[in-house]
């Protein structure tokens, strides 16, 4: 293990930038729907008016598709975030 | 007396669990942290049954009755404040290995003053969000047994203490499980079988078309005004007044005496009390945009709070550490994200439904009760009773269980962080530092309790969306830069909480005493996270950079980033970090 420290810490500021870039990734996913919503919203007041089973179409917008977008992207991260670990795993016991 | 029986239900099995959990409570590591190794969706749930609190339970829906379709920025934000935390904060923290956020500051910047500022945060932030969990108490036994207020604050104030003093984290995972699950069934089994009974949502103008809220075909009826009220007249109207007929031109305004009795004709358009702006449907539907709460100023500023705020409220945080490892943290954490939006699919049922079907509560002014009176209104007889009752419980658990969760928080930090400094060094035995947990549980719901005395006015949501902006402008930018930046120093963590949390609370204030202004910029003092976060981030990272002093942060990284199970770990030499 002591020979394995030097390069135990260059492969592991890699891992963390690998990370931290998959979060900022899941991150710029996240705000390229979220963050533009409400913008988007504002800019097409006509949706006020559709309704939908005869509750506004807005109403269903928040409620219904965006939390299982979040699950969706939170999966795909966990996913990603685990298969570096693995890999790094797999560098130091090598 | 259903409603009664099924509070009394909630509280007493909670209160017994409590008590049957102090036979399993050993040690001081098992008060503050139930023990560890539990699977991910046990766990999952019982971080969202920690989470769900009055704001969920009461708050969405009421500033749903009261601002509409914008309202529901809230349920999302609450939810995706989980996807920040998984994103940075998660599975690193869970490696490092401390139990608390003032552990966690002292730990990785290595200074004891740090810890002592973490912890002067952590009973603001508690403090800020146990106001709205004693609020709710006092709506719902109000709702229920028709108490004054502050009797449902006192009430559930020392219920709460008495269950966390004798019980610790009420020691076991399961019992905050079980309470997510009875949150959910209370939310959304009176919400289907509503909408199952109306036949969907009734199609009235006042929730689609240009009318403001109206009373339904048989007038409307309110009995016994719970608190005096200035309301205001939207329209000229003819109306009876504790039996006498009263007549008022459009837009004048009336001061009615707590006790007072109120018969509107049928379809008369309903007064509303002072601080509600009336909507007309399309207005209501309107998601973004106007002023106050829907203006878009203040929607990102919440989001940012909510987002960001999540990963720093305390009574959250501690409950990752039942996770095994950072693996097991994430997958917990994207469980989360499920049952959250299992649960907030729920709340928008009742917003809705009682801007038709409940109008009076804009006269009153307690739109916060919807959720609690709506089926007994909705769907006069026993089942509207049962239901009602069905929602008051639920309610209660929401209360009972987030409240809890803080105040073993605030215990937790009062016992351990502050006390041991005022009195220099640990006072040994287990006994004496038990005591002081339990005496300072009891310290520390005083504050709040009367802080909820006067918070009556205030909605729910903004109570709390208060302790989201200050946990987003102090905790979010320490771990996020902690975590993933080398640079960061304990100055530069440390000034950059003070001023995120000055200008947080100093805005706050400032909008309380000038009542509220909701006009342009005017927001950002009721919500300010989209300016103090960034702030935060800013100057912890600019003091870091030109502070001298920079610390070797080698063993802190590997602590939080390795992999366990590599024998790179001191955490996997079987050293765990007890406090």
């Amino acid at each position: 293990m002591a020979e394995a420290t030097a390069h135990g810490q260059v492969y592991l500021r890699r891992l963390r930038r690998a990370q931290l870039t998959l979060s900022l990734a899941a991150l710029v996913a996240f705000g390229a729907v979220f963050g533009v919503l409400p913008i988007a919203l504002d800019l097409l007041p006509r949706l006020q008016r559709v309704r939908l089973f005869t509750v506004p179409l807005t109403l269903w917008i928040l409620v219904v598709p965006i939390p299982p977008l979040f699950v969706a992207i939170g999966w795909l991260y966990a996913r990603r975030a685990d298969a570096l670990d693995d890999a790094f795993r797999d560098v130091v016991e090598r | 007396m259903i409603a009664l029986l099924a509070v009394g239900a909630v509280t007493f099995g909670t209160l017994g669990i409590g008590a049957w959990g102090v036979r399993l409570v050993r040690t001081t590591s098992d008060l503050l942290v139930a023990s560890r190794a539990v699977t991910a969706w046990w766990n999952a749930a019982a971080i969202s049954g920690e989470y769900l609190s009055a704001a969920s339970f009461l708050g969405i829906a009421g500033l749903e009755m009261q601002i509409g379709v914008a309202a529901l920025w809230q349920s999302l934000g609450f939810t995706a404040g989980y996807l920040a935390l998984l994103l940075f904060v998660a599975a690193p923290l869970r490696r490092f290995g401390s139990y608390t956020i003032p552990d966690f500051a002292e730990a990785r910047l290595r200074s004891p003053r740090l810890r002592l500022l973490a912890a002067g945060i952590v009973l603001v932030i508690g403090g800020f969000y146990l106001v709205p969990q004693l609020k709710g108490a006092g709506l719902a036994l109000n709702v229920v047994v028709g108490s004054p207020y502050w009797v449902g604050v006192a009430v559930v104030g020392a219920i709460v203490t008495i269950n966390v003093a004798i019980g610790g984290m009420r020691g076991i995972t399961y019992v905050q499980a079980f309470q997510f699950w009875v949150k959910v069934f209370a939310i959304s089994v009176p919400a289907i079988l509503l909408l199952i009974h109306l036949g969907g949502l009734p199609e009235r103008a006042a929730l689609f078309g240009r009318s403001l809220p109206r009373a339904g075909d048989h007038g409307l009826v309110v009995r016994r005004l719970p608190v005096s009220e200035t309301v205001q007249f939207p329209a000229a109207e003819r109306f009876e007044l504790n039996g006498r007929t009263v007549l008022v031109r459009a837009g004048e305004k009336l001061h009615l005496s707590a006790g007072s009795d109120l018969r509107l004709p049928a379809h008369a358009l309903v007064p509303y009390a002072t601080g509600i702006t009336p909507e007309r449907g399309t207005t209501w539907a309107r998601p973004v945009g106007g002023p106050g709460q829907a203006a878009p100023l203040f929607v990102y500023s919440l989001l940012i709070a909510t987002f960001l705020g999540t990963m720093g409220l305390p009574h959250i945080l501690v409950r990752f550490y039942t996770n095994p490892d950072g693996h097991a943290a994430r997958h917990t954490t994207v469980r989360v994200l499920a049952l959250l939006s299992l649960f907030y699919l729920f709340p928008a049922v009742y917003g809705a439904l009682g801007r038709v079907l409940t109008p009076q509560l804009y006269l009153t002014g307690q739109t916060d009760d919807v959720v609690l009176t709506l089926p007994r209104l909705a769907w006069p007889g026993t089942v509207g009773t049962l239901l009602t009752a069905v929602t008051c419980a639920g309610a209660f658990a929401a209360f009972l269980s987030t409240s809890s969760g803080l105040l073993v928080s605030l215990a937790g930090t009062i016992s351990h962080d502050v006390w041991p400094r005022v009195r220099h060094g640990m006072s040994g035995s287990v006994a004496v530092r038990r005591r002081q947990f339990r005496s300072a549980a009891a310290g520390g719901m005083v504050i709040p309790c009367v802080l909820a005395l006067f918070a009556r006015e205030v909605d729910i949501s903004i109570l709390v969306g208060w302790a989201f902006a200050i946990a987003a402008s102090t905790f979010c930018p320490m771990f996020v830069l902690g975590i993933w930046w080398t640079r960061l120093t304990a100055r530069g963590a440390a000034a950059g909480m003070t001023l995120g949390m000055l200008v947080a609370t100093a805005a706050i204030f400032t909008g309380l005493a000038l009542g509220e202004p909701t006009a342009g910029a005017g927001v950002l003092l009721e919500q300010p996270a989209v300016v103090s976060v960034p702030l935060a981030f800013l100057v912890m990272i600019g003091v870091s950079l030109r502070d001298p002093r920079r610390l070797d942060t080698t063993d802190e990284m590997l602590a939080l980033h390795a992999p366990e199970g590599l024998g790179l770990r001191l955490a996997d030499q079987d050293l765990e970090v007890v406090g």
